[in-house]
C-alpha cells in the first residue's frame, strides 16, 4: 500500500499538469485542485507512513504514535485550497460572463478599453493606432 | 528592553483594523480608522527596528511551545528593516487609497467603480494584505511563512480583482493561476523539508542541514534549496517566472500598484536572502545561477520597461528591473553586495513607490498614456518629485540609487569571475535603458510647451502623501550615510547567522521573560 501512494501522488500531479495546460478555465480549475490533492498525499507520504502508530494522544499504553505534524499541514492546506478554489470558481464565473467565453484564449485575448486621449495627445506619434497601445500583449 | 510579546502586534493590529473596517459605515470612517491603526502599526515597526538595529535579535515562541515544536516570531535587523518600509508605505497607500478612491478624476467612467471599490473592502483588504506582509517578515517558521503568503495572496487576489473590470479579470486570472501553482510547490517543498530535516523551524533547518552536510554535499538538500529558490523567484518575478507581473499589477487602482510594486515583489527577495543566508547558505550552486538569472531579468525588464506607452507598465517592468538588481545583490555572495543590496532593497521600495504615486496623478490628470507634453509648467513641485525618484531608480549620483548600484557592481568586482563580469556589464547596460525610458515619460509628459495643459485642483490627500513620498526619497539620499550603516551591520548580522539560531532555539517558556 506505501508503495503504491507515491504513484498515486505522481499521477495527481501528472493529470493536474495536463489539465492545467488545457484551454478550457474549468479544466484549469480542476488540474489546480488534482495538483492540491497530489500535494497533500506527497506531504503525508515524506512525514513518514506509520500504520501501526497510535493516534497522537498520550496514554499509558501505545508506544508508537503517528506523526501529528504533517496532518496538521495537510489540514492547513486544505482549507488554503478550499478558499482560493472557491476564489478562483468565482473568478472563472466572472471572466465568462464578461467575455462569453470560457476559452482561455478568448479571455486573454481581450482589448484593453483605449484612452481616446491618447491619439491627439502628442503632435509627434499622431498615428498613435489601437494595435500599438495594446502590445503589451505580446510579453504576457 | 521591550519585551519580545511586540512581536506580534505588527501582524495583529491589521487584521484587527481590518476587521473594525468591515463595520464601518462610510468612507471617511473607514479611510480614519485605517490610517490610525496603520499609524500604530507604524509606530510598533519603528519600536521593533530601534530595537534590533542595536544588533539585538528578538524572539518569541507563539503560546510557549518549545523552540522548535512550535511558530516562532523572529525579528532581527532584516525584519526591522522591512517592516519600517512596508509600514511607511502602507501607511501612505492607505491615505492615498482614501483620497483618490472618494475623489475619482472627472474624466472617465471609474466614478462608480472607485466608489464602489471603496464600500466593498478595499481597505480592509489592504490591512489583511499588510498582515500577511509583515507575518512573511516576522515568521521564522517554513510552514508558517507559507501561510502568510497565502493571507496576503488571498488579499492581493481581492485587491486585483475588486472591481471585475475585463482587463482585471483577465490579468487577475493569470496572476491567481501562477501563484497557486507557485504555492502548491512551496508547501510541497516544506513537507520535504520536514520529510528530510524533520523540522520547519528555518533555525533549526539551519542546524539540521549543516549537521547532514558534515559527510559531503547531498543532492536532496541541493534540491530542497532549487525548490524554495524558485518559488519565490516567481514571487520576486524573477525571468523567466515573472512575466504576468508587469502586466498584472498596473491594473487595480494606482495607490494599490503602488504598494504592490514597492512591496510584494521585495517579500519573494526578502524570503530568498532569508533562505540562502540563513537556510541554505552552502547551495552556491544554485546562487550561481540565481545570479545569472537575476542578470537575465534586468536585462529582459529594462528592454519591457522602454517599450511602454503607459505609465504604470512602464513602471512595473522597471520594477522587475529593481528586483532584478537586489536578487543580483543577495546572489553575489559576498557581504559587501548583500549591504548594497539591503541598502538597494530601501532605496527601490521608496523610489517605486514615489514613482507609482506621481504616475497615478499623471494618469489623473492626463490619461493613462504618458504623450501628453507639457505639465512641468503647470505642476513644478510633482515634476521635480518625478525627476528625483527618476534619477533614484536609474542610479544615478548624487541620489541613493546611486550608492546602492556602485555597492552592487563593487560587488560583483570583489566577487571578480566570468560570471560576475558579465551581469555586471548587463547591470550598466540595464541602468542605462531604465533612464532612457524613464527619461522618455520627462520628455513626453513633463518637458516641453503646451496650452492644453491647465491646472486642476488634486484632492488634499494625494498631494501630500506624493510629497511625502517624494520627501522620503530625498531624505534617504541626505542620510545614505546612516542607511547604508545599518544596511552594513544587517549584512554582517546575516552572513553570520549564528546569533539568530542561537536566540531562537533558546527561547524556552520558561526563559523568555528573563532574558528580556
Amino acid at each position: 500500500m506505501e508503495l503504491l501512494l507515491p504513484f498515486l501522488a505522481a499521477l495527481l500531479f501528472a493529470t493536474g499538469v495536463y489539465l492545467l495546460l488545457a484551454r478550457d478555465i474549468l479544466r484549469v480549475i480542476i488540474g489546480l485542485n488534482m495538483i492540491s490533492y497530489g500535494v497533500n498525499l506527497s506531504i503525508l507520504l515524506v512525514g513518514g507512513t506509520n500504520p501501526e502508530g497510535a493516534p497522537p494522544i498520550l496514554n499509558a499504553v501505545a508506544r508508537n504514535y503517528v506523526d501529528p505534524l504533517p496532518q496538521a499541514l495537510i489540514l492547513t492546506a486544505i482549507v488554503i485550497g478550499f478558499g482560493t478554489t472557491a476564489l478562483i470558481l468565482v473568478l472563472g464565473v466572472q471572466a465568462y460572463q464578461a467575455t462569453g467565453s470560457d476559452q482561455l484564449q478568448d479571455i486573454l485575448n481581450t482589448a484593453d478599453p483605449i484612452d481616446t486621449l491618447e491619439a491627439t495627445a502628442d503632435p509627434e506619434r499622431p498615428s498613435l493606432s489601437p494595435e500599438m497601445t495594446t502590445e503589451r500583449e505580446d510579453h504576457s | 528592553m521591550i519585551d519580545a510579546n511586540i512581536l506580534a502586534l505588527p501582524i495583529l493590529l491589521p487584521l484587527v483594523t481590518g476587521a473594525l473596517l468591515l463595520l464601518m459605515p462610510t468612507p471617511n470612517a473607514r479611510t480614519t480608522v485605517a490610517a490610525i491603526g496603520s499609524a500604530i502599526t507604524l509606530t510598533v515597526s519603528c519600536v521593533i527596528a530601534a530595537t534590533v538595529f542595536g544588533g539585538e535579535v528578538l524572539s518569541v515562541q507563539m503560546s510557549a511551545w518549545p523552540a522548535p515544536y512550535g511558530i516562532a516570531v523572529v525579528a532581527d535587523s532584516l525584519t526591522g528593516v522591512m517592516l519600517v518600509l512596508s509600514s511607511i508605505t502602507g501607511l501612505l497607500t492607505v491615505l492615498f487609497l482614501g483620497s483618490s478612491l472618494q475623489h475619482p478624476p472627472r474624466r472617465g467612467a471609474s466614478n462608480q467603480l472607485n466608489r464602489a471599490r471603496e464600500q466593498f473592502g478595499a481597505q480592509a483588504l489592504l490591512q489583511f494584505l499588510f498582515m500577511g506582509v509583515h507575518m512573511s517578515f516576522l515568521t521564522g517558521d517554513l510552514f508558517n511563512l507559507f501561510v502568510a503568503f497565502e493571507v496576503m495572496l488571498i488579499a492581493s487576489y481581492g485587491l486585483v480583482l475588486l472591481g471585475s473590470e475585463v482587463r482585471q479579470l483577465r490579468e487577475g486570472l493569470k496572476y491567481v493561476v501562477i501563484n497557486l501553482v507557485a504555492s502548491a510547490i512551496f508547501v510541497t517543498t516544506a513537507g520535504l523539508v520536514y520529510g528530510l530535516l524533520g523540522t520547519l523551524n528555518m533555525a533549526d533547518i539551519a542546524v539540521k542541514v549543516q549537521a547532514h552536510l558534515l559527510d559531503g554535499s547531498d543532492t536532496r538538500v541541493t534540491l530542497l534549496a532549487a525548490l524554495l529558490g524558485l518559488v519565490f523567484a516567481t514571487k520576486a518575478a524573477l525571468f523567466p517566472l515573472g512575466f504576468w507581473l508587469p502586466a498584472a499589477y498596473p491594473t487595480p487602482p494606482a495607490a494599490l500598484s503602488a504598494f504592490f510594486a514597492a512591496l510584494l515583489t521585495k517579500v519573494g527577495a526578502y524570503t530568498l536572502i532569508r533562505t540562502f543566508t540563513l537556510m541554505f547558505p552552502q547551495a552556491s550552486g544554485v546562487r550561481s545561477s540565481l545570479l545569472l538569472i537575476a542578470g537575465i531579468t534586468i536585462l529582459m525588464a529594462s528592454l519591457g520597461a522602454v517599450n511602454q506607452r503607459r505609465w504604470r507598465y512602464m513602471l512595473a517592468f522597471a520594477n522587475v528591473a529593481s528586483v532584478g538588481y537586489l536578487i543580483m545583490g543577495v546572489m553575489t555572495q559576498n557581504t559587501l553586495s548583500l549591504s548594497a543590496a539591503i541598502f538597494y532593497m530601501m532605496n527601490s521600495v521608496m523610489v517605486m513607490f514615489s514613482l507609482f504615486l506621481i504616475a497615478a496623478i499623471g494618469e489623473r490628470l492626463a490619461g493613462e498614456s504618458y504623450y501628453y507634453q507639457g505639465h512641468i509648467n503647470a505642476y513644478p513641485l510633482l515634476a521635480m518629485g518625478f525627476f528625483v525618484s527618476a534619477l533614484a531608480l536609474a542610479g544615478l549620483p548624487p541620489t541613493s540609487g546611486f550608492v546602492g548600484k556602485f555597492g552592487l557592481i563593487q560587488g560583483l568586482y570583489e566577487r571578480g569571475d566570468r560570471l560576475a563580469t558579465g551581469v555586471a556589464i548587463v547591470a550598466v547596460i540595464g541602468s542605462l535603458l531604465l533612464l532612457y525610458g524613464l527619461m522618455t515619460i520627462w520628455r513626453n509628459f513633463f518637458w516641453g510647451e503646451s496650452d492644453a495643459v491647465h491646472r486642476e485642483r488634486l484632492p488634499l490627500g494625494m498631494t501630500i502623501t506624493t510629497a511625502v513620498a517624494g520627501a522620503l526619497v530625498l531624505a534617504l539620499t541626505l542620510a545614505s550615510g546612516p542607511a547604508y550603516e545599518v544596511a552594513a551591520n544587517t549584512a554582517e548580522q546575516l552572513s553570520e547567522p549564528s546569533q539568530y539560531i542561537e536566540r531562537v532555539l533558546e527561547t524556552r517558556p520558561g526563559l523568555r521573560t528573563a532574558s528580556f
